[in-house]
């Protein structure tokens, strides 16, 4: 029994301390990594100490471009949102650390029916994203307590990473470019043959629309200047997809900027590269755009 | 609750404390591990647990009235008896597994020649196990008539032997001799087993997590989707899959002797490094052997005796025939039989060569690696076994023929890369072939290491595995692909 009980301790140091040493070699190549998730989530989590941040998933990523935004304001701006049909579970996690840093002056926040609606495809495991940078902040370790893996990402600092290796060591040679301050940009033009319209026929989750109304008065306890927002597609849905964002802003004074039926892009595939995501010649226009519209939301 | 779930760690702790708790009392022991396979097999299938009480009963009855009627000499009663629990185990079988299948296969012949006949399917639930626990109670009343062994007389340790909860959902189908001599004797606390048993369940993890379910991501892609791909990336995954397959099937193997061991039982061995062979002979007697030897001893050698006087033709209508059973055991399915079939064919070249009975082993060099016309052979058994796995993959006979004509035809358009699990993969199929390169020509061999580190050898892998499965395991609880059979 001695014996046994030696043994165990001893694989105890020896897979503590190659846990340890490990996750620190791991967590030291993510934050250099210059592919998309890596870049986006380790940039924003560390870095980031821009006045203006978008935040959001794959429409906000590839659809606002932070040097117009800087040319046309005058204030330091960051694209934070990554890919991957991220919800609020994540947004929210990322804006307990970012706050944990430091108080951007304004926040844009593109709204999308995962953050407020039951959707199948994006649950709590999103936040799963944060493991990187568990023990942040308070609301980071919440949503990763809800995505049900804080314990263990606690006891193992390489579980974190889990799966990541080959994207960590290939990491430089991702391809982000920094200079463009977050923004993706995607190159070519929607191929509209077989498009249809893209339905959100889910039930509202009460517990995530309590999120969104969290996210919203800790920005307004901090005195950032938060907007939502929502970007055009290509075809709409009939529906009133974007209630509830509209009324949670009502409520809460915050501007709601809708752009979801915009005829300067719905309709016009030459601005689109897939039925949701402007490409990059879109993504600019729509930038100036919404540009003009945050000269008067946003007090410099 | 799947066996590499922390549902199911906690559940095993919970297990070892009290069982060894009650080491000095056989009978308590026995009991409380018996209540625990209960419980387990009703959280994978409530509804089955009565089927599988039932079944033991029926069967333990059965064993001893085949027994008393053989002490009394009474030859045609025993042989009566054991045929009825033959039937009820392959009545159970044919009724949960293939019942809609054959009603399905004979109302579409009697169309095709005109006459009109219907079968509503019933909706038959499978219970999770069924082909592994119904082998084991048919094996108990066939040892008992052969002569094998006696009677279990008590029923908890006869009851323990078919729902034993590491090898109840997917084997290894373990013979009644050895469990039940086991089971009869209070199994003391012992670390050195403790210990052996948690490297194999690691180890187990490690190709189940890390190799199995990492290669899935990518094999699944293709063959889920494979009218959207090149022949280059189906014949890649395809490749893969036997690899997939010897990670999946044979990580759950090594858990469940893991497990087995840490309780005080030893379980027969289900994988032997199978694609290391020569032959399709060679192949099976490596690649889930319970199965294989299960059915050698009660399909095969009957069948080779009572076709005996036909010479060779005998015995490859034996083996057909055993084959065919092999590939319809894996489930209901026209593919399932021409993979038996397939498998089948490649034994009637040995058969006329006179191979089929010799042991062919693999001829090394001064070195100790095998010679390069013994490599050129294995890896013609892997891509004949490639091959037969594509048809066992394949829903249907329809989409295996659709999959045959786009590698035939499409052969435009590059190889589908998924470089995160690839290289995850392969990372840790080095490891894998690492150790079984070892284990088969250099058992004898360790990595040098310095004597300070070498002192801890067996503590140092252990972190490692455990690291190893951390950083490369796929943690959303797949299920193991024999679960269905």
């Amino acid at each position: 029994m001695k014996k046994l009980f030696i043994h165990i301790i001893i694989i105890a140091c020896l897979f503590f301390v190659m846990d340890r040493v490990l996750g620190l070699g791991l967590g030291y190549l993510y934050s250099i990594s210059n592919a998309t998730d890596e870049y986006k989530i380790s940039y924003t989590n560390e870095s980031t100490e821009d006045s203006l941040l978008f935040m959001g998933s794959s429409r906000c990523l590839h659809h606002y471009a932070p040097l117009v935004f800087e040319k046309e304001l005058g204030i330091s701006c960051f694209n934070a949102a990554d890919w991957g049909i991220k919800n609020i579970y994540f947004h929210y996690g990322t804006l307990g650390n970012i706050l944990s840093r430091y108080t951007p002056k304004a926040i844009v926040f593109e709204v999308h029916p995962c953050d407020f609606q039951e959707t199948p495809y994006s649950g709590k495991e999103r936040a799963g994203s944060l493991a990187p940078y568990c023990g942040m902040s308070k609301e980071c370790d919440e949503m990763l307590k809800r995505s049900g893996n804080y314990w263990p990402y606690q006891l193992s600092w390489v579980y974190r990473y889990t799966g990541n290796l080959p994207n960590l060591l290939a990491g430089k040679m991702g391809n982000m470019d920094r200079n463009l301050k977050g923004w993706k940009p995607l190159d070519g033009v929607l191929d509209t043959v077989g498009i249809k319209v893209e339905e959100y026929p889910f039930p509202i989750d009460q517990e995530r629309i309590d999120l969104l109304e969290r996210f919203i008065n800790d920005c307004k306890q901090k005195n950032i200047q938060l907007s939502l927002i929502v970007s055009p597609m290509y075809i709409c849905s009939k529906e009133d997809v974007y209630k509830v964002p509209r009324e949670l802003a009502a409520k809460y004074d915050v501007p709601f900027i809708d752009h979801y039926k915009d005829t300067t892009f719905t309709g016009h595939p030459e601005l689109f590269y897939d039925f949701g995501h402007l490409n990059r010649q879109g993504a600019l226009i729509y930038s100036k755009i919404v540009c003009e519209e945050l000269k008067m939301h946003i007090k410099r | 609750m799947v066996v590499n779930s922390l549902a199911f760690l906690w559940f095993f702790l919970f297990v070892m404390v009290v069982y060894y708790l009650c080491q000095t009392k056989k009978e308590v022991q026995n009991v409380f591990l018996l209540g625990c396979s209960y419980w387990f097999y009703s959280q994978v299938d409530i509804k089955m647990t009565g089927l599988l009480v039932i079944l033991t009963l029926v069967f333990w009855l059965l064993g001893k009235g085949i027994y008393h009627y053989m002490e009394q000499e009474d030859g045609r009663k025993a042989s009566w008896l054991t045929t009825v629990g033959v039937t009820i185990g392959i009545g159970a079988l044919f009724y949960f597994k293939y019942l809609n299948f054959f009603a399905d296969s004979v109302a579409s012949f009697a169309s095709f020649l005109g006459f009109h006949m219907s079968w509503t399917a019933l909706h038959l639930v499978v219970p999770i196990g069924l082909s592994f626990f119904t082998f084991k109670l048919m094996s108990y009343v066939l040892d008992i008539h052969h002569g094998k062994i006696q009677p279990e007389g008590n029923i908890v340790s006869f009851a323990n032997y078919i729902a034993f909860f590491p090898t109840i959902l997917s084997g290894p189908i373990d013979r009644p001799k050895p469990f039940l001599a086991q089971a009869n004797v209070a199994r003391l606390f012992n670390p050195d087993q403790l210990m052996i048993g948690f490297r194999r369940v690691l180890w187990g993890m490690f190709l189940k997590m890390c190799i199995a379910d990492r290669l899935d991501i990518y094999v699944s892609a293709i063959w889920n989707n494979y009218e959207h791909h090149s022949a280059i990336s189906i014949l890649f995954a395809s490749l893969l899959y036997p690899l997939q397959m010897y990670a999946d099937f044979g990580g759950y193997s090594e858990m469940a002797i893991g497990v087995a061991l840490m309780l005080g039982f030893k379980v027969a061995e289900n994988f032997k490094r199978p694609f290391f062979v020569l032959d399709i002979a060679g192949y099976w007697s490596r690649w889930h052997m319970t199965l294989t030897s299960w059915l050698t001893d009660y399909v095969f050698l009957p069948l080779n005796i009572k076709f005996r006087e036909w010479g060779v033709y005998g015995t490859i209508t034996a083996i057909m025939l055993n084959m065919m059973f092999i590939g319809m055991w894996h489930g209901a399915n026209w593919t399932f039989f021409l993979f038996g079939i397939y498998h089948g064919l490649w034994y009637i070249p040995l058969m006329v060569g006179g191979g089929f009975f010799k042991k062919r082993k693999i001829k090394v060099n001064a070195h100790g690696w095998p010679k390069q016309e013994y490599v050129i052979k294995m890896i013609g058994i892997y891509l004949v076994v490639t091959f037969g796995l594509m048809l066992f993959h394949s829903a249907n006979i329809s989409e295996f023929w659709q999959i045959c004509e786009r590698v035939a035809t499409h052969w435009q358009g590059g190889l589908f890369t998924d470089m995160s699990s690839m290289v995850n993969a392969a990372i840790c199929l080095v490891a894998l072939i690492y150790v079984d390169i070892q284990e088969e020509w250099f058992p004898k061999y360790q990595l040098p290491l310095p004597r300070m580190i070498n002192r801890w050898r067996w503590e140092l892998t252990v972190a490692i595995e455990i690291v190893a499965i951390l950083l490369f395991g796929v943690f959303d609880n797949n299920q193991f692909i024999y679960f269905q059979f």
